[in-house]
């Protein structure tokens, strides 16, 4: 399962729902500008205060990583 | 396998490589576009409203849009490859990436900048953890909080108005004596009753274990170190080319690590040619990118017709 934290105007984030989107992966977005839950749910996952933080089962990616994304998401 | 020669390798695919790549291909050029990513720092620009044709755009959708230029004239980018060298032999240019390498006759560089750093203790600890480079993405995670904006130009002013409408209270500091700019946008921020200005002050220290929980500066008026309470920090000082793969012996780098070019795009290596925000033009603004990677093309074109 993949979740993805977001902010409404991140490019990075968007380039990151592309980018998963593209290679035919589905994902939960959480918008943490509306969802202080879901903010709070990626702090304590991520440690990180920034966007996009992205969890692929467990594994956490920070930033639009696009060599990490396909390592973990074995895309060649 | 031995790569093909190319007559051109375009580095950077945003406002100057992308224009480039457009004259390039109308001309029938057999190039390659390879870039680390789309669209580079334009990615991150807020509102942009001086882009003649889109009243008013942001970076991203103006980057979509390129992109979308790109695809109609059928051009295909080696997307996600980071220039790591690049290297003169006998007239040929070897482009390294991580990945593989590419030989080429002419070069054009366009890899732009990027976010200049602080250096100063704390920052690389807290990045992502209350300091950021980025207000567009990472701003709506202050809400309600205090903040502070570091530099003096349209980037720093940008982004008080930015924060002024998410957070409590933001200061803005600038180690100038006024904010430097466009000055409809310097106006804009000064009406912000939530933004706090503060002149000659030169920040010397971020703090927090895990998370931010202030900054230092040095009051250049009073020449006092004083601390603030922040939660964020957003550092928006300028930039810096992203010129590291560039052999030192061409020497084509000023002071500032840009590009020396002429009106024609040229450096002082043949077959080199520049354009955008990793050249030495004084006025780093996306239609001039976009003019450059045009004058680039048509300059390289004039330069393969001479060569062959």
């Amino acid at each position: 399962m993949i979740k993805i934290y977001t902010t409404t105007h991140c490019p990075f984030c968007k380039l990151a729902k592309e980018f998963l989107t593209s290679h035919g992966f589905t994902f939960e977005e959480i918008n943490v500008e509306e969802n202080e839950a879901g903010f709070e749910e990626m702090v304590q996952k991520s440690g990180q205060y920034g966007v996009p933080v992205i969890d692929i089962n467990g594994e956490i990616v920070i930033g639009f990583d696009i060599k990490r994304l396909k390592e973990i998401l074995k895309i060649e | 396998m031995q790569k093909e020669i190319k007559q051109t390798a375009v580095i950077g695919a945003s406002a100057a490589g992308i224009s480039a790549a457009i004259y390039l291909k109308r001309a029938k050029v057999d190039f390659i576009l390879i870039s680390k990513d789309l669209g580079g720092e334009m990615l991150t620009s807020g509102i942009v409203e001086n882009y003649p044709g889109f009243i008013k755009t942001n970076g991203f959708e103006l980057s979509k849009k390129f992109e979308e230029h790109l695809k109609y004239y059928q051009i295909d980018i080696e997307i996600d490859k980071e220039v790591i060298e690049v290297q003169k032999i006998e007239n040929l240019f070897h482009i390294k990436t991580q990945e593989e390498i590419y030989f080429s006759k002419s070069i054009i560089i366009s890899t732009g900048s990027k976010p200049k750093k602080l250096n100063v203790p704390g920052e690389e600890k807290l990045r992502n953890k209350g300091v950021s480079y980025c207000t567009v993405c990472d701003g709506p995670l202050f809400k309600n909080k205090i903040v502070a904006v570091i530099g003096g130009g349209n980037s720093a002013n940008e982004a008080g108005i930015i924060l002024s409408e998410i957070a409590q209270k933001v200061y803005v500091i600038t180690k100038n004596e006024r904010m430097k700019g466009d000055k409809i946008i310097i106006d804009q921020l000064l009406t912000k009753k939530n933004v706090e200005l503060i002149y000659l002050g030169l920040t010397q220290e971020i703090l927090g274990e895990n998370k931010v929980e202030g900054l230092v500066y040095l009051d250049l008026k009073e020449n006092k170190l004083k601390t603030l309470k922040v939660d964020g920090i957003f550092i928006h000082i300028g930039m810096q080319p992203n010129t590291y793969f560039i052999p030192k012996e061409w020497n084509i780098l000023n002071e500032y690590k840009e590009i020396k070019v002429n009106k024609l795009m040229e450096t002082e290596i043949e077959g080199v040619f520049a354009a955008g925000d990793v050249t030495d033009v004084p006025f780093k603004q996306i239609g001039i990118a976009v003019g450059q990677g045009i004058t680039a093309a048509l300059n390289n074109i004039r330069y393969l017709n001479r060569i062959q």
